[in-house]
């Protein structure tokens, strides 16, 4: 469910299909890989993902935690534009850090 | 049209289900935004009862009922659970609660469906979608 390419010292996350109820654990499990990795500088892309539900933003929330407890940062970028409307309609856009392309979510991170 | 399903209180059980009712949607001429609002909400609903109306228990199970008439998609989701106080649900866009990892459903089900009340002490929802 993650396709994981690198920049520098940034871990790109391509999602594959969508986060919902039933994909949240393995994602969450995922993530939970990468805080080990000591991994602190993440980008999710979004550009495969065509649907979010409750539980996925959940999932979401929890690693930008996780991050930010280890000095890391989350970038999230590409997301269709359904998919950032759940972020709008949540308020979760004042949260997280939402770009529209992966290169300007790249830039000064 | 009218789909009715009496689903076992069981989270895996819902991409069937869910799959099984968008497949009723392939051929309508309802828009993609609207599907989606109406999928998010429909499975928000469907965990909801689940997980915090039915507490998991197999033995019991959601009905659901769906009516989908030209201009309007009506979803009725019910569970057997003890209900919950629907008028006190904290608001989940205020900046305390931003970071909780739960609490978001019906939230959403509000906002991106029309029309949403509950009955039966809240073990029943009933929602509409306006088709635009």
């Amino acid at each position: 469910m993650i396709k994981e390419e690198r920049s520098n010292d940034i871990l790109i996350c391509i999602l594959e299909g969508e986060i919902n109820i039933n994909t949240s654990p393995d994602l969450r499990r995922e993530f939970e890989r990468i805080i080990r990795d000591n991994q602190k500088k993440v980008l999710i892309d979004f550009s495969n993902v065509p649907y979010i539900d409750s539980s996925g933003l959940a999932t979401l929330i929890e690693m930008l935690q996780r991050l930010r407890k280890i000095g890391g940062s989350l970038r999230l970028a590409n997301m269709s534009q359904k998919v950032k409307s759940v972020f709008e309609i949540t308020k979760l856009a004042k949260l997280f850090e939402i770009a529209d392309t992966r290169e300007k979510a790249l830039e000064n991170f | 049209m009218i789909i009715t399903q009496a689903l076992p209180s069981r989270l895996e059980k819902i991409p069937e289900f869910m799959a099984f009712f968008l497949e009723r949607t392939r051929n309508s001429t309802f828009r993609e935004e609207d599907i989606f609002d109406i999928r998010i909400s429909l499975e928000e609903a469907l965990v909801n009862a689940i997980k915090h109306g039915n507490k998991f228990n197999a033995a019991l199970s959601v009905d659901i009922s769906i009516e989908i008439v030209a201009d309007r998609v009506t979803i009725t989701v019910k569970d057997q659970g003890k209900g919950f106080d629907y008028t006190t649900i904290p608001d989940p866009t205020k900046d305390a609660n931003l970071v909780k990892l739960s609490g978001r459903g019906v939230f959403l089900i509000k906002s991106l469906m029309d029309k949403v009340e509950f009955f039966d002490c809240g073990r029943t929802i009933k929602m509409v979608k306006f088709l635009k």
